[in-house]
């Protein structure tokens, strides 16, 4: 038993504000050593939605606010990156807004990258120069810009179209002689390696747009490195994730608002659909190592993937599922997830198993997990109700993952069969398998038809020949037990009843020996009743016929046979082997 | 203890060794305290973490010291209970300004005063409220409140606010601690 299994939680709960009053989403939420003196602190953006309130980026050293700033919009995604290897190596952290990303370092604002627009519908383009031109009757562009669907519009489009009519000629005059631009905001980021799996290696932004285009930007220059789209059809981006680098080889898994898994590799301009859901996408982790992805539903079930979309399991949950959150552990060298619970609850998963659960004051709706301040293994979880709450992994937590190894049987199934190495007899007999399979397949059905042919014959036999020692269907087995050296011998039969419940009547023993040989004192014996379960013992003299020069016959069998009274057939049939007589008995 | 070694022990000629146990978290502050003990010409300018342990030696009031000053990381705080047979006090280094960990310093202060090796010993403790200086910083009575100290009865315990940078509070600590231990040691012999 560890150390850690005698006390009840693995958890020390070092501090919770319910008064913090955030309101903060998954993946708005990142440990980073923000100011770069390895006092790693919380980043986090609080959402306010209604609209004469502004959302605030906050940083937490330890447990109290230390920085609070506004933000120009409803920030959709929060990272940290490191940008250059400049020491003190500080990183950025960026938030997106809008279709901009904004840079801060060093708790400052440090640059702002925009998502370039995308080009416009040339009846769209039109409309616009129509609107500039004198004389224009409003209303009948407007039904030319109804004829282009609705979400290829730009925004400025968009809006014209739900303006009540009074409202329209002053909204067009107010843009007169500006195209517009049609903007997609980032809905989802990450960050990808540049070239190392180093922790604080140069790290690239990759951002995902509504209109379902990934971009990987350049960490310094803020340039755009690589541009795909997530998918062949038309998908947004809600959850990204990356494994692998960018300058070696990489893997990008998209999560979709449309339940679909995607896939991005090193080169591809267009993401390929890797898995279809049926269910609704709630959260995803990538695993790193085996790069299992796993994905919470809707449906409260946990499913794993391999990295090629085959399902490896299912879990269910008790509870709807909030957010996920990974949890690498380096010192006992695995991961595990933490699963967010409506209610208020954080269970811990090794691949299927639950392995831990710890509370929190109700559903969260973020978790971090990492390290803070200078303890790593800290697990930061904001609730639904605004409550931030920091709980600390004990160092002698292990979660008796050695004993989980052995229940996670299921795993070993991807382990190839250890089959033996093909000896050359097998490599022969396949040769000749080969080259002419008709006539052994032929051979091989007949002896199976003969061998088969044989059972039959020998069940039928035995079920005729009612010969043997015992009869399983009178239930009455007979032994026999010679006495004596010769030329006398006493014959003991015992015959015994085996049915438990009836007893046995009406039945003889004949015996049938030759009568050159033997002479018995009785050769016909009535069996009495025998109660159930009973046996019943005859004896009978033997004397063996000498011949005149008083030398003993080669012995011969006596044939007993179990008869039931006025029946022909035998019911049990037997032979006794007499042995020799001793000689050198008789002599004395 | 013969006679002769007694009167020289009062005398100061021989010096009684003892050995004390440094701990407490990373980054709160061990071997700077251990490094202020240390003669003038002795004391490094510049701290590192500490890799597994050091062992430093000082002296005061004619009792030679042994510091075995442990790595407070997480991954070597199980070689602190390998120490714990052989050593006559322990110091104990507390950061009173990380106010999120103070639920792991009393973790690993519960895990030490239960270890068999010390559970049964009378060894005086002596907890350093380090980094008083930090504006953040708890007092040493919060720090005692929050470490639960009031309930260790079986082991003498002492608390001093400290700053190991610049020596304060230090000396008070050491001097209560080479009091402590010489009473059990004298006790003893």
């Amino acid at each position: 038993m560890s150390r850690g299994e005698l006390n009840i939680s693995r958890w020390l709960e070092a501090h919770s504000d319910r008064s913090a009053g955030l309101n903060t989403f998954a993946r708005n939420a990142i440990l980073a050593d923000v100011c770069g003196d390895g006092d790693f602190r919380l980043v986090l953006t609080d959402v306010r939605l209604e609209a004469d309130k502004r959302s605030r980026l906050k940083v937490y050293k330890g447990t109290l606010l230390t920085s609070d700033q506004v933000l120009p919009d409803i920030p959709s995604s929060l990272i940290s990156f490191y940008s250059d290897e400049l020491e003190p190596r500080v990183p950025s952290i960026a938030v997106a807004c809008g279709s901009d990303l904004l840079i801060y370092k060093n708790n400052k604002p440090f640059y702002k990258f925009c998502v370039p627009p995308s080009p416009i519908t040339p009846l769209e383009e039109e409309t616009w120069k129509r609107f500039g031109e004198p004389n224009c009757d409003f209303a009948q562009v407007m039904t030319d810009l109804k004829s282009v669907r609705f979400n290829q519009l730009s925004a400025r489009s968009q809006e014209l179209l739900t303006l009540p009519p009074e409202q329209v000629p002053e909204y067009i005059t107010r843009f007169t002689g500006l195209t517009p631009l049609k903007t997609s905001p980032i809905v989802s980021m990450t960050t990808l390696n540049r070239f190392s799996e180093d922790k604080s290696a140069i790290a690239c932004p990759v951002l995902g747009t509504e209109s379902g285009i990934i971009y990987i930007l350049d960490s310094q220059t803020f340039t755009i490195l690589h541009q795909a789209d997530v998918c062949n059809v038309r998908t947004t981006p809600a959850i990204i994730k990356t494994a692998g680098m960018f300058d070696v080889e990489y893997r990008i898994v998209i999560a979709c608002r449309e339940n679909s898994i995607c896939v991005l590799r090193r080169g591809w301009l267009e993401g390929k659909s890797l898995i279809q859901m049926t269910e609704d996408i709630v959260d995803m982790v990538l695993v790193p190592g085996d790069n299992f992805i796993v994905v919470a539903t809707a449906s409260k079930f946990l499913h794993c993937y391999t990295k090629r979309g085959q399902r490896v399991w299912s879990a269910p949950v008790f509870s709807p599922v909030t957010c996920l959150c990974l949890v690498p552990l380096k010192h006992l060298s695995t991961h595990l997830i933490a699963v967010g619970l409506k209610g208020g609850s954080v269970h811990l998963y090794h691949g299927r198993q639950p392995v831990d659960y710890t509370n929190s004051p109700d559903s969260p709706s973020a978790l971090v997990f990492g390290q803070l301040g200078q303890e790593e293994h800290v697990m930061v979880v904001i609730t639904m109700a605004g409550t931030i709450n920091f709980k600390i992994l004990k160092r002698t937590a292990d979660f008796n993952l050695s004993n989980q190894d052995k229940l996670a049987a299921p795993t070993l199934q991807t382990k190839p069969l250890p089959l033996p190495k093909r000896s050359k007899l097998f490599i022969e007999q396949s040769m000749r398998e080969r080259q002419n399979p008709i006539e052994m397949h032929q051979s091989f059905q007949e002896d199976l038809v003969r061998l088969r042919l044989t059972a039959a014959r020998a069940l039928v036999h035995s079920l005729t020949d009612q010969s043997g020692a015992g009869n399983a269907q009178e239930e009455i087995k007979l032994s026999a037990q010679v006495l004596g050296l010769g030329p006398k011998f006493t014959l003991i039969l015992t015959l015994e009843n085996m049915n438990a419940e009836k007893p046995i009547y009406n039945f003889l023993v004949v015996f049938h020996a030759k009568p050159s040989v033997y002479k018995l004192s009785t050769y016909v014996v009535f069996v009495p009743l025998i109660p159930p379960s009973l046996s019943y013992k005859m004896e009978t003299k033997v004397t063996e016929v000498l011949t005149n020069e008083g030398v003993p016959q080669p012995p011969q069998a006596i044939r007993v046979f179990v008869m039931r009274k006025e029946q022909a057939n035998p019911v049990l049939a037997a032979s006794i082997n007499m042995p020799p007589t001793d000689m050198t008995g008789l002599l004395l | 203890m013969g006679l002769f070694s007694k009167f020289a022990f009062f005398l100061g000629v021989r010096k009684k060794e003892v050995n004390v146990l440094v701990v407490g978290l990373n980054n709160s502050g061990k071997s700077t305290v251990v490094n202020h003990f240390k003669n003038e010409e002795e004391r490094v300018t510049e701290i590192v973490p500490t890799v597994g342990f050091s062992v430093e030696k000082f002296q005061n009031q004619n009792l030679a010291f042994t510091a075995f000053d442990m790595s407070g990381h997480g991954r070597y705080r199980d070689l602190w209970e390998h120490y714990y047979k052989d050593c006559h006090g322990i110091i104990f280094v507390v950061d009173s300004s990380d106010r999120l960990r103070l639920v792991v310093v009393k973790e690993e202060l519960d895990l030490l005063l239960q270890h068999p090796d010390i559970c049964n010993r009378k060894i005086p403790v002596l907890f350093f409220a380090n980094k008083m200086d930090c504006k953040d910083a708890l007092s040493s009575v919060k720090i005692a409140a929050g470490l639960g100290l009031d309930k260790i009865m079986d082991k003498p315990w002492h608390i001093a606010a400290s700053n190991a940078l610049t020596g304060e509070g230090l000396q008070e600590g050491v001097e209560w601690l080479t009091q402590q231990i010489r009473d059990v040691v004298l006790n003893k012999s």
